[in-house]
């Protein structure tokens, strides 16, 4: 066997290396939350400010249908006090880890803090529902709500200031709500259909009384069919519609076959913009908080459902 | 102690598919672990229009029936419909995986449903989902003891089936003479690469373990040609692909399960270059004299 004897080295070197115990943070008397998507994330950090320290494990345009963990989330996860997750199988199979993780630290899923009654059921089936929950900017508000109740359970001490600023981020949210009400009533209602590759917004569909139309279902790898692009084309046509939308955590692709149809048909429709859906921006832009994002999302729908030119899209 | 769970993951997914890899490999059927994995897509939706549910266990049992199918598709394909084995692995799967496609645009379009979000884990997350007894002691890590049952399994059968897998993998018309029924052996082969494949897929994700069952094998492969070595040194290299794996993960902050797969290419890279090597200091020993 010696002609194997290459392999030993490598092998010592690497069951060294294996064993290093990595050391644990240094607790600096903050509290580790770690939530699943930014949204969520943003929402933690706002209510418990400089009590703990926020990170979520899908960054900025990761589309979380499609999330792969990393080495380093293990640990984010293992070392964390407290876990926000969305729910309702956004974050499909890692659900049945979280719920497993909750047994042994606080775990939420900040759907459960919603009325059941205003979560979106889907074709039919009982157990499934829509997640693209904070779509409605007023529901976002009570995830607000829930997670500055969640906070001041886990760290009662400081409860007083969670539960204070658990209410000015909810006013806050209120206040976004109804900024995007008004700037949507600027379009005229026969106008006010949203076209996305991939069903996200059923929520801001009914909350904003917008027609909402995808051209795939809202799993962003079910596949589209030759008669859904006809239905869309069709559709978009006959209702003279102005732009369809792309979003940022899926692949453009789709919707330029949609784009070209309707030009074929001579009705000149344009891609209106970028629409953030499952993801938010980078960090350290506007648009990567949730209010940003959402004021992004407004100001490019309605200034393209108007027809208005891309110039004028500024941010 | 994370890291010892889930490089133990990562190896007993390894000694698994290296020990039913090599035999697929010596059989040119290395593909069947990527096509079971596309193959299962139909039994997923099936389970769970009958089920309503996207939990694991009609999920695992959807593509538990599915693999076995597709696997019997195959080696029908192969032997009734005399295709060669690659072709009937491509034809096989295709057609599965597109029914799957059809069957959720027909009926489930609104439901996020696919292999990467209800049946694929994460090898990362193994140290997270232990089994816990009804008193709360924990067990450790859920998919350590089902692989591990997993592989003793595929050891039992490994070890008493070995002279059936072996004649009937290199010389099935002896093996016919002797009585040894090559059908047998084939779907027995085949039955427990799909069971193997599909759990290991519940508890690791898809691609480790396609990568495991084809590249471990074929690195042996190239270093022996004795089938007992080379089950011996698939199941060597799939350990130090685990080990190596997860290291590189560790170090770059990256997926261990895409690192375990570049691990065992780097072994690969590492054993053809030896190889090449060898043969070349033999030409011109040879030459010289």
């Amino acid at each position: 066997m010696w002609q194997y004897s290459f392999l030993a080295i490598p092998v010592f070197s690497l069951l060294l290396a294996g064993c290093q115990a990595t050391p644990p943070d240094s607790a600096n008397g903050k509290i580790r939350i770690v939530s699943t998507t930014g949204m969520i994330g943003d929402a933690v950090a706002k209510i418990a400010g400089d009590r703990a320290e926020v990170s979520a494990l899908m960054g900025p345009g990761v589309d979380p249908h499609l999330y792969k963990a990393s080495q380093g989330d293990l640990r984010k996860l293992s070392e964390a006090d407290l876990i926000f997750y969305n729910g309702l199988h956004l974050e499909g199979k890692m659900v049945e880890i979280l719920e497993k993780v909750g047994k042994t630290k606080p775990v939420f899923a900040v759907a459960e803090g919603l009325d059941h009654s205003k979560i979106l059921q889907l074709a039919g089936q009982a157990e499934v529902h829509d997640p693209h929950i904070w779509f409605d900017v007023r529901m976002w508000a009570d995830v607000a709500t829930y997670i500055g109740a969640s906070l001041e359970k886990h760290d009662a001490p400081h409860a007083a200031a969670y539960r204070q600023r658990a209410a000015a981020y909810r006013d806050s949210l209120l206040a976004l709500d109804e900024w995007v009400r008004s700037e949507l009533s600027t379009v005229p209602k026969d106008h006010r259909v949203l076209i996305t590759a991939h069903d996200a917004f059923a929520y801001f569909g009914r909350a904003y009384e917008v027609e909402v139309r995808g051209l795939q279902g809202i799993s962003t790898v079910s596949e589209y069919g030759l008669k859904d692009v006809s239905d869309l084309v069709s559709f978009i046509s006959q209702r003279k519609i102005k732009a369809v939308f792309v979003e940022s955590s899926v692949p453009t692709k789709s919707l330029e076959a949609v784009v070209e149809g309707c030009q074929k048909r001579g009705h000149k429709v344009t891609i209106g913009g970028t629409l953030y859906s499952d993801a938010m921006g980078q960090a350290g832009t506007p648009e990567g908080e949730y209010i940003g994002m959402v004021r992004a999302n407004v100001r490019t729908i309605v200034h393209a459902l108007k027809g208005e030119s891309h110039a004028e899209v500024s941010r | 102690m994370d890291a010892f769970w889930i490089i133990l993951t990562g190896a007993l997914v390894a000694l698994c598919c290296g020990l039913l890899g090599s035999f697929l490999l010596l059989r040119q059927m290395a593909m069947v672990g990527d096509a079971i994995s596309h193959a299962v897509l139909p039994g997923i939706v099936i389970a769970f229009l009958l089920s309503g549910s996207r939990d694991s266990i009609p999920m695992l049992a959807g593509a538990a029936v599915l693999g076995v199918f597709a696997t019997v598709l195959i080696e029908w394909l192969h032997r009734v419909g005399r295709m060669q084995s690659d072709a009937s692995i491509g034809l096989s799967y295709t057609t599965l995986f597109a029914i799957g496609i059809i069957l959720i645009s027909l009926f489930t379009r609104q439901v996020d449903l696919d292999q990467d979000c209800v049946l694929y884990g994460e090898i990362a997350y193994v140290p997270l989902d232990l089994w816990i007894l009804a008193g709360g002691q924990s067990l450790g890590p859920r998919a350590v003891w089902i692989l591990g049952g997993a592989f003793v399994l595929i050891l039992t059968f490994v070890l008493v089936g070995y002279k059936g897998l072996q004649l009937t993998t290199f010389d099935p018309a002896y093996a016919a003479t002797l009585g040894i029924s090559t059908f047998f052996w084939h779907y027995a082969l085949m039955g427990t690469v799909s069971m193997a494949t599909v759990v290991s897929f519940e508890s690791v994700g898809a691609i480790l373990v396609v990568a495991f069952l084809i590249v471990p094998p074929a690195t042996a492969y190239l270093l022996t040609d004795r089938l007992p070595v080379m089950l011996g040194l698939s199941a060597l290299f799939g350990l130090l692909s685990s080990i190596l794996g997860y290291v590189m993960a560790a170090a770059t902050n990256g997926s261990v399960a895409g690192a375990m797969s570049v691990a065992a290419g780097i072994w690969f890279v590492l054993a053809l270059a030896f190889v090449q090597v060898k043969k070349s200091i033999l030409r011109s020993q040879s030459v010289s004299r």
